[in-house]
């Protein structure tokens, strides 16, 4: 069963292919260029896109347009290929990559989304002392995190970035493309205004 | 056979366009009503929309046409001016689309798209002739020389005519798209009531700032009662100087130019007055006046298009390069 997932929702665009849980290949780069990563993903395993069995892609919470080119990427192959897909939140892809550490995205405006999806100040996050964050949110508010007593692993650490692999992994009910929706957590902006 | 995709502003669209310009399938997918109580495009509420009809769309064309991916030779997509996030819906889905069959992908310029609205099945016009592109987005006048080839002749400095409507619809506390319901109100008006003004700018540009504020002054000079029994007559003269700075510049282009022939495509081609006003102007249908993707389709034919893999990286742009 060959699955190309990837996740676009933060500011990584993050893919892999994945065979029956064989990970053959995983790339990041920029949402613009995720086609690039994706066809250099399939000459690598030498697979033609006909070859696809499905697809597992990022939902987010993280930026709108992001998820947005995941989602319409999504949409065209399962389109061209009729291919099921299937939608993965970005927040759970961290944690299972992250041994269940704490994800903590980068929502702009000084805020973060974790798991609920919620969208936060990250001075005031209901984890318990001592939990580990992880996510370009929990690198983007280090300080504020380890104020509040909760540990941030180094820059480098990968854990703080989304793999696709854990799409393909936590992929569950596939479906048409068509209907993933994402996880925007925020109403758009004039509908702020309104309320 | 060319599979059109349109996305930039407010409306999603696909098309099947033949070669030779036969449209086989128009599908747009319209978010007036959304937008409708902003009295104008939220850029957010538009991607939010693009993303969930984007699909739909492309498999209605399809089907319509009574077609298949197989017998799609080539992806055309706008690729701007317009709104970021919009594009980037019918960017990243046109990309994916053409990689998966290893399709050439034909980046499109929109103004180029309403522009090839006329060499399409219905509107026989040939260039070189003078084109007026008004819409809610872009006021332009174009010297077309050739299919697929033109030069700016003169813009709007500040709001598109389309604009120009839907704020002053929002003045007189008409609906939007203002274009469409000044329009119906100004066919009980009196265009002469009011003398609002026409911009006298050097060169072939536009402005409609003025007219706009002049139209506030207008209705705020006017009591309640009053302004219910003017409401038509303030339409009829808003229209008709719109149309007015619209059909001068026309003209005025025409003689600059020594082009004889005049051709007007866009949302505001729609507009009856503009449509009396100039009377041997040839007109883009009504079904492509407003945005859609068999114009961009039929753009497509002209442009070169990109073969696998040079467009996977393919970006949009907000406004003309
Ligand atoms: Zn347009």
């Amino acid at each position: 069963m060959l699955t190309l997932a990837f996740d676009t929702a933060t500011a990584v665009a993050a893919s892999a292919l994945v065979d029956d849980g064989e990970v053959l290949g995983e790339r990041f780069s920029r949402a613009v260029t995720l086609l690039e990563d994706i066809d250099a993903l399939l000459r690598q395993a030498g697979a033609h896109p006909s070859d696809l069995d499905r697809l597992a892609v990022g939902i987010g919470p993280g930026s709108f347009t992001g998820t947005r080119i995941g989602l319409a990427v999504a949409r065209g192959l399962a389109l061209a290929r009729d291919l099921p897909a299937a939608g993965v939140s970005t927040l759970a892809a961290l944690a299972a990559g992250a041994d269940r550490a704490a994800p903590v995205i980068d929502a702009r405006r000084g805020e973060v989304f974790v798991a609920g999806p919620f969208a936060m100040k990250p001075d005031a996050l209901p984890f318990e002392p001592g939990t580990t964050c992880v996510g370009d949110g929990a690198l983007l508010y280090r300080d504020l995190l380890e104020a509040s007593g909760l540990v941030v692993p180094p820059d480098e650490d990968e854990r703080h970035r989304v793999r696709a692999r854990f799409h393909a992994l936590l992929a569950r009910e596939f479906g048409p493309a068509d209907e993933i929706q994402p996880l925007y957590v925020r109403a758009p902006d004039a509908e702020q205004m309104k309320a | 056979m060319i599979l059109g995709i349109e996305t930039s502003c407010d409306e999603t669209a696909a098309a099947l366009v033949t070669d030779s310009g036969e449209v086989r399938a128009s599908v747009i997918a319209s978010q007036a009503e959304l937008h409708a109580r902003y009295g104008g495009v939220v850029p957010e509420i538009a991607s939010r929309r693009h993303l969930e009809l984007v699909g739909p769309v492309a498999r209605e064309a399809l089907a319509a046409a009574g077609a298949s991916l197989e017998d799609v030779d080539a992806i055309a997509v706008t690729q701007g001016p317009g709104l970021v996030g919009a594009l980037l819906v019918g960017v990243s889905a046109a990309k994916a689309l053409a990689w998966s069959r290893k399709l050439p992908l034909v980046p499109v310029d929109h103004l180029d798209g309403h522009i090839a609205s006329l060499y399409l099945d219905a509107t026989p016009i040939e260039p070189p002739f003078v084109c007026l592109l008004a819409s809610g987005g872009h006021t332009q006048l174009r010297a077309v020389r050739g299919r697929g080839s033109s030069e700016l002749l003169g813009t709007t400095l500040d709001d598109a005519a389309g604009e120009a409507f839907d704020k002053g619809a929002r003045l007189l506390g008409l609906g939007y798209p203002g274009g469409a319901s000044i329009d119906r109100l100004a066919q009980e008006g009196d265009p002469t009531a009011f003398a609002f003004p026409v911009a006298k700018l050097a060169g072939l540009d536009f402005s409609f700032s003025g007219l706009k504020t002049a139209l506030l002054y207008a209705v705020k000079r006017l009591e309640e009662a009053e302004l219910d029994a003017r409401r038509a007559d303030l339409a009829a003269s808003y229209q008709h100087a719109i149309v007015t700075a619209l059909s001068r510049r026309v003209a005025d282009a025409a003689r600059k130019t020594g082009l004889d022939r005049v051709a007007v495509v866009g949302g505001v081609a729609a507009n009856s007055g503009l449509r009396e006003s100039l009377p041997d102007a040839v007109f883009a249908p009504l079904a492509y006046c407003t945005d859609n993707a068999a114009m961009i389709a039929s753009a497509a034919r002209f442009v070169e298009p990109l073969p696998y893999p040079r467009y996977l990286d393919l970006d949009v742009y907000a406004s003309r390069r």
